[in-house]
């Protein structure tokens, strides 16, 4: 399974991050590399997101009728709960339809991060295993070794904050412009606290992964915000960024 | 407001495994090294994958005595700080993929944490604090500064140590005191790569495709390098007026020194990783595609091919009339240098592939010749000491700590 693994996903997207790299200038050829696929994949999966959108942008169209409810059956949840579903059938949404194109989209990112993991070999362990994975391709034998360094970044290293920031930052403008209001109170708490939560996660993830890596989530991020915008219909929820708190204030 | 919390808590501690497992155990990151063997006076000189080094006595070893016995025998485990995250100063374990090399009674090694040590056996037999400085023992840099990764072996030539540094420079050093004599300017792409001497001249090849010729006296680059379209993975072997080494693009290049285009090149399929052997004309060159081939030094023909299986790590020694290759997988090969036929075999006589044994792990360190015997290092810590005429393990010792075995 492993193997099929690398055969079919892992290997041709390495092979074809290296090829790439080899095809760029080569003082930005990795980083750029890791720039340019980021896009390719994104654009490849951009009906899959847009499917992720709607979605999201459906669910954000119920937000008043599901507060409405919430008023109405607040203090039943099995009732409350009842009519939210029912509501959901009537507006022809599935609450997990969002869930669906995420797990789609997970191998490919999977296979994306192993794939800069490797093909950054910092040791000499890690270039012996790389040998193995590559194709007789001369593009790929003419790209080696990479270029680590990337504007002030050493690819291969970790530990830049600057880096840490952006990254932290352009996840939480992300998840605040696709994250859906919900009219349960409880799920719009949790939800607030993974805002705040994950951008930190990330952030610290910065700082003990290669910055390979990072550029990798930040160009991502950067792209969910772009896809939010200009197809999503604008800034979403990060217009009113305080929503949650003024409906508790209106309690 | 508990049952909200334990749910985040849940749900991010789920997210950082994930990403640890995927990321972590598909690619591993930390150096661990794989350390070869010397022979000096009789005492064997090996850098262990927990970051010790280690001085063995083969008689000791077939006396079973207690380690380390009194007959020449130490460890010494150096220690540098640490360059994590930490609250107070705390230091941590080496890896080290370079050889010992033993020259007038002292091993020099260089250490993937940056550091070059001078070791005097006397000192760490005593288990004296290191250095022991009226011993000629030194580490460079002499502070808890460290340099650059280092991967090579260092190269001694008189009173001078040479090594190559993963920021692209060749350090030279004093060998008694471990002073800076000079570094050359930045040649590039980092060397991984032991610097060859020849006539008072340093050849090293680099990761950027470079051949670079530097005076051994100061280190100023002399007027003839070699540029190649791909980088060079493999340290250079000289044999008379030609250069040797693998590259990139699996090939194996003969470059003539004063030449601007490769004397011949030899395609295989995969790299050449490990320094070639070049013995009386023939070039013997173990790959990472499973085979060793032996090549005519001048024109580059294929005299012969062995299969070895599965990748061929480390270099090819020469045992007297045969060639002794260890694949990455394990087994070791005694192979007739003329022919490419095993001469011997255990069970399996007759075929081409000459299996002498199994070591059961990982071999990619650098072997060792010495008296008949062939030593070899594997990556779980056990030095094989394998008797070339017999083509049998004569006998085995595990280098692991006492705690750990």
């Amino acid at each position: 399974m492993t193997d099929l693994w690398y055969l079919i996903i892992v290997d041709p997207t390495l092979n074809g991050l290296i090829a790439l790299s080899g095809a760029l200038p080569k003082q930005v050829q990795f980083g750029l590399a890791i720039i340019l696929l980021t896009v390719t994949v994104r654009i490849i999966l951009l009906p899959v997101s847009l499917r992720q959108l709607k979605s999201t942008k459906a669910m954000q169209s119920l937000h008043p009728k599901m507060q409405e409810l919430q008023k109405k059956h607040g203090r039943n949840k099995q009732k409350l709960q009842q009519e939210t579903m029912k509501l959901y059938k009537e507006s022809g949404i599935n609450p997990i339809g969002c869930m669906g194109p995420m797990l789609i989209q997970f191998p490919v990112w999977i296979a994306l991060y192993q794939s800069i993991m490797r093909a950054l070999a910092t040791t000499p362990e890690n270039l012996l295993d790389l040998s193995h994975r590559l194709y007789s391709w001369e593009a790929v034998s003419h790209a080696l070794p990479l270029n680590n360094n990337f504007l002030w970044l050493d690819l291969a290293g970790s530990g830049d904050f600057f880096l840490a920031i952006l990254v932290g930052g352009s996840m939480w403008v992300q998840q605040k412009m696709t994250t859906a209001p919900s009219a349960d109170p409880k799920q719009q708490s949790t939800a607030q606290s993974m805002q705040i939560m994950m951008p930190f996660m990330f952030g610290a993830f910065v700082l003990m992964f290669p910055s390979g890596l990072a550029i990798f989530w930040l160009i991502s991020n950067l792209i969910g915000i772009a896809t939010q915008y200009f197809l999503g219909g604008g800034w979403g929820n990060l217009t009113n960024p305080f929503s949650s708190a003024e409906s508790k204030s209106k309690k | 407001m508990k049952i909200k919390i334990a749910k985040i808590v849940i749900l991010l501690s789920f997210i950082t495994i994930l990403l640890f497992s995927i990321g972590c155990t598909g690619v591993q990151r930390e150096p661990i090294g794989f350390s070869g063997v010397n022979s000096y006076e009789g005492i064997l000189y090996i850098g262990t994958t927990d970051g010790r080094i280690v001085a063995v006595n083969p008689e000791s070893r077939v006396d079973r005595e207690v380690f380390p016995s009194p007959d020449g025998e130490w460890e010494y485990s150096p220690i540098v700080p640490s360059t994590g995250w930490s609250c107070s100063d705390s230091s941590a374990p080496v890896s080290i993929y370079g050889t010992p090399v033993v020259t007038d009674g002292l091993a020099c090694i260089g250490i993937y944490n940056g550091k070059v040590l001078m070791m005097n056996p006397i000192a760490r037999n005593s288990n004296l604090p290191f250095p022991q400085q009226r011993d000629e023992e030194w580490s460079y840099p002499r502070t808890d500064e460290l340099i650059a990764p280092i991967v090579g072996s260092p190269a001694i030539l008189d009173d001078i140590v040479y090594i190559s540094c993963s920021d692209s420079m060749i350090y030279a050093l004093d060998r008694r005191f471990g002073d800076e004599l000079w570094k050359s300017e930045p040649l590039g792409d980092k060397l991984w790569v032991t610097p060859v001497i020849k006539d008072d001249v340093l050849y090293v090849s680099t990761f950027d495709g470079h051949i670079y010729t530097l005076s051994a006296t100061d280190g100023d680059l002399l007027p003839w390098s070699f540029k190649s379209e791909t980088g060079f993975i493999s340290s250079p072997a000289i044999y008379e007026d030609i250069i040797i080494v693998g590259s990139f693009d699996r090939n194996l290049h003969a470059v003539r020194i004063g030449d601007n285009t490769p004397l011949w090149s030899f395609a295989a399929e995969n790299w050449f990783w490990g320094t070639a052997l070049v013995d009386d004309g023939i070039v013997y060159a173990g790959c990472l595609d499973g085979k060793v081939y032996a090549l005519d030094v001048l024109t580059g023909d294929k005299i012969w091919e062995f299969n070895a299986g599965e990748s061929v790590v480390s270099s090819p020694i020469m045992a007297d009339d045969s060639i002794v290759v260890a694949s990455e997988a394990g087994d070791i090969f005694i192979v007739d240098k003329l022919t490419g036929r095993g001469k011997s075999v255990m069970g399996l006589e007759g075929t081409d592939e000459d299996i002498v044994s199994t070591t059961g792990a990982i071999i990619r360190s650098s072997l060792c010749y010495s008296e008949g015997i062939v030593y070899v290092h594997t990556q779980n810590d056990v030095l094989f000491a394998i008797d070339v005429e017999q083509a049998n393990i004569s006998w085995m010792y595990s280098l692991e700590q006492e705690q750990d075995k």
